[in-house]
């Protein structure tokens, strides 16, 4: 096992308030790692730092990347890059409230990933549907994500469980390394649970990208985690395979404890 | 007969115009009610060339709002910096000109140079200015741009530099293009006409193209959502300056020809009111279309003229474009060509899936329908309802040349009077 994603002392305060607190985790490849958590205990502030969003007070991150940036353990230091620099890197992400594209189509909201993917963004000459290899890797994403039957359907027209798997097709489009799913559940009824759940699993074994999700579903959670990491109030409680800590009681107290209201 | 069956033989007839309306059809008629509109009144000339120019100003301004989804106010800057590029190298190199290229061709080779000047500027304007605007986004982006544009109008009246001649503006004289046996009057209504229709055409072409092309789609992702853009490694703040400079660039090409136009490069042209005149044609057209731009500024000259065919009504035209306004933000949020598309649907029939099929030759134009359809944004429709809008132009233009062309325009004290600065001035 390689690691793909690793901090150091990960910090980040507002004012007086730390909202992670000296988080140093090591992700490896080929496991679907879960971090939960009460409301509140900053699993979102922890991706927005991942991801660039948020600057962190202290600590550095580090992402598995093919570049030349990358160090000798192939790990590059993305701890100052900008959202789209951590993108370009290899880190991918899916929002908690559902961001996409919303007045263009499900396949323009894929194309504009690979776009940005190829790097052809700054071409204005060339017609944005004439590349060949570009329109076959779309309609294999739109398939293996299930969305081929509203591929050309104005997002702003889907349903909520649509919505979500459009997001997840757009943030595999940039073929990330890791992707950081926030809440891929959220607002979904049961069935749409089910479809997504589904859905992951079978990415997972597809695809070369390591997954990280937080979510709120603890049914969920045990169904697809190989391993768990509880954060509470900033800082990881527990860590290990869902059997150790969902037994362990420091995180039964977390739940039920202070936080459960 | 029933309502149902008249509703039928509509929606019948409406089908059968449309299957009649190939692209090719189009723009065959487009090009001779264009050539036809040459012959027409001067006054009708001068306005549907001012129609163009405005068109193509308020095209470039929605690249970067439509498009992008930032709102400038500064524009106007761009439209002065194509105007006084072309006017000071008329006024200070005509003779260096004609020395190198002989007299006889040296007023077009002049107003080429004057062109290629004029867009060196925008572009040396648009860099930094656009680097620094692009920082900031929304309300904010606006009143930065609002302010770069009002740091244009006093430089220009303040004119340290002794180049621009203050208030009074520089004086463009196209002069004539001598051919041995022929001598072409360059600012010559009709020939003047002809040379804006070749630009118009060419440039709405290139912004066609660049709005197809994957940096446009880009630039609809980004008017979408920022965050999710710059999430899929996309450099937000890179591409907008990007297209801050591609948009400053049309409105630069569309400032050259203001500046021949009205014989005049004016303070005024980088006036707030000026670039509002890109947000109003904007807006009355559709900002989500490609031929919204278009049609707006269409819609916006001709019924300033009309409404100036009315002296009792003429000291309220200002007034009236109120009321427009706001009777498009609040009832056709899509403008007057989300209008005229829902008004092609209830022709078709509602829901009619064959409607758009049987409107459009081109796969192109067929994805546009059906994203029109559904209410989406339906930027691909751009050709069609381009040469849709060309083609009412002329036809209006052709209609309205029966009436008297004496009556002064809103801004012109006479209508054939172009060494008057145009607009901009009267505010």
């Amino acid at each position: 096992m390689t690691t793909v994603l690793k901090t150091e002392d990960l910090r980040k305060q507002f004012g007086e308030l730390t909202a992670v607190d000296d988080v140093s985790i090591e992700i490896d490849d080929g496991a679907i790692t879960s971090i939960i958590g009460p409301n509140g205990a900053g699993k979102t502030t922890f991706y927005n730092l991942l991801t660039g969003v948020l600057q962190p007070t202290a600590g550095s991150i580090w992402l598995r990347s093919g570049d030349d940036a990358a160090g000798g353990d192939g790990l590059r230091d993305v701890t100052d890059a900008e959202p789209h620099e951590v993108a370009q890197a290899g880190l991918s992400r899916s929002y908690q409230i559902t961001n996409i594209f919303e007045g263009l189509t499900v396949r323009e909201n894929v194309r504009v990933a690979r776009i940005s993917h190829e790097k052809t963004r700054l071409d204005f000459r060339s017609r944005a549907t004439g590349d060949e290899a570009v329109e076959a890797d779309i309609e294999e994403l739109l398939e293996l994500t299930g969305l081929t039957h509203i591929a050309d359907t104005s997002c702003d027209t889907l349903s909520h469980g649509e919505k979500r798997t459009v997001e997840i097709a757009l943030a595999l489009a940039i073929e990330p390394n890791v992707f950081l799913m926030d809440e891929p559940t959220a607002g979904m009824n049961p069935t749409e649970v089910t479809e997504i759940v589904s859905l992951i699993r079978e990415l997972d074994a597809d695809l070369d990208a390591t997954f990280v999700v937080t979510e709120h579903n603890m049914d969920v959670v045990t169904d697809i985690s190989d391993r768990i990491v509880v954060l509470a109030e900033g800082a990881i409680l527990a860590d290990g395979t869902p059997e150790d800590v969902l037994t362990d009681e420091r995180v039964t107290e977390a739940y039920l404890g202070s936080d459960s209201v | 007969m029933s309502a149902t069956d008249t509703g039928g033989r509509v929606r019948a007839f409406g089908a059968a115009v449309a299957d009649g309306w190939t692209p090719e059809r189009f723009g065959l008629l487009a090009a001779i009610g264009l050539v036809l509109l040459a012959f027409g009144p001067t006054f009708q000339v001068y306005l549907f060339t001012d129609f163009l120019v405005v068109a193509l100003f308020a095209l470039g301004f929605n690249l970067l709002y439509g498009y992008t989804g930032l709102l400038s106010f500064g524009h106007g800057m761009f439209y002065a910096g194509g105007a006084y590029g072309l006017a000071i190298v008329l006024r200070d190199l005509s003779p260096v000109v004609a020395d190198v290229v002989g007299a006889g061709i040296a007023p077009l080779a002049t107003f080429v140079v004057g062109g290629v000047v004029g867009l060196t500027l925008v572009v040396a304007v648009a860099v930094p200015v656009g680097w620094l605007s692009v920082r900031l986004e929304e309300i904010y982006f606006a009143l930065i741009t609002l302010a770069f544009g009002m740091l244009g109008y006093s430089l220009i009246i303040q004119d340290p530099a002794g180049l621009t001649n203050g208030t009074d503006g520089v004086i463009v004289l196209l002069g004539s293009v001598d051919l041995g046996a022929a001598s072409v009057r360059l600012g010559g209504r009709q020939v003047y006409y002809a040379l804006t229709v070749v630009t118009v055409l060419a440039t709405t072409y290139g912004v066609w193209r660049v709005v197809n092309s994957p940096f446009g789609t880009v630039c609809k992702a980004i008017r979408e959502s920022p965050d999710r853009a710059s999430a899929l490694g996309i450099d937000v703040r890179h591409h907008r300056w990007m297209t801050f400079i591609v948009s400053a660039v049309v409105v630069g090409i569309a400032g050259v020809l203001r500046a021949g136009l009205a014989s005049v490069a004016s303070p005024g042209l980088t006036h707030w009111s000026t670039s509002a005149i890109a947000v109003i044609a904007t807006v009355i057209g559709g900002a989500t279309y490609f031929s919204g731009p278009i049609v707006g500024a269409f819609v916006f000259l001709y019924i300033r003229w009309a409404i100036s065919r009315f002296p009792t009504l003429e000291a309220y035209w200002e007034l009236f474009f109120g009321a427009l306004l706001i009777a498009v933000v609040l009832f056709f949020k899509q403008g007057a060509v989300g209008g005229l598309l829902l008004l092609r649907d209830r022709l078709l029939g509602d829901g009619d899936a064959g409607g758009g099929d049987s409107g459009g030759g081109s796969e192109a134009a067929d994805s546009g329908d059906s994203a029109a359809t559904d209410g989406g944004r339906a930027a691909d429709d751009a050709t069609i309802d381009g040469g849709r809008a060309a083609d009412d132009a002329t036809i209006d233009g052709g209609r309205a040349a029966d009436d008297e062309t004496t009556d002064g325009g809103p801004t012109a004290g006479a209508p054939g009077d172009d060494s008057r600065p145009h607009r901009g001035d009267d505010s």
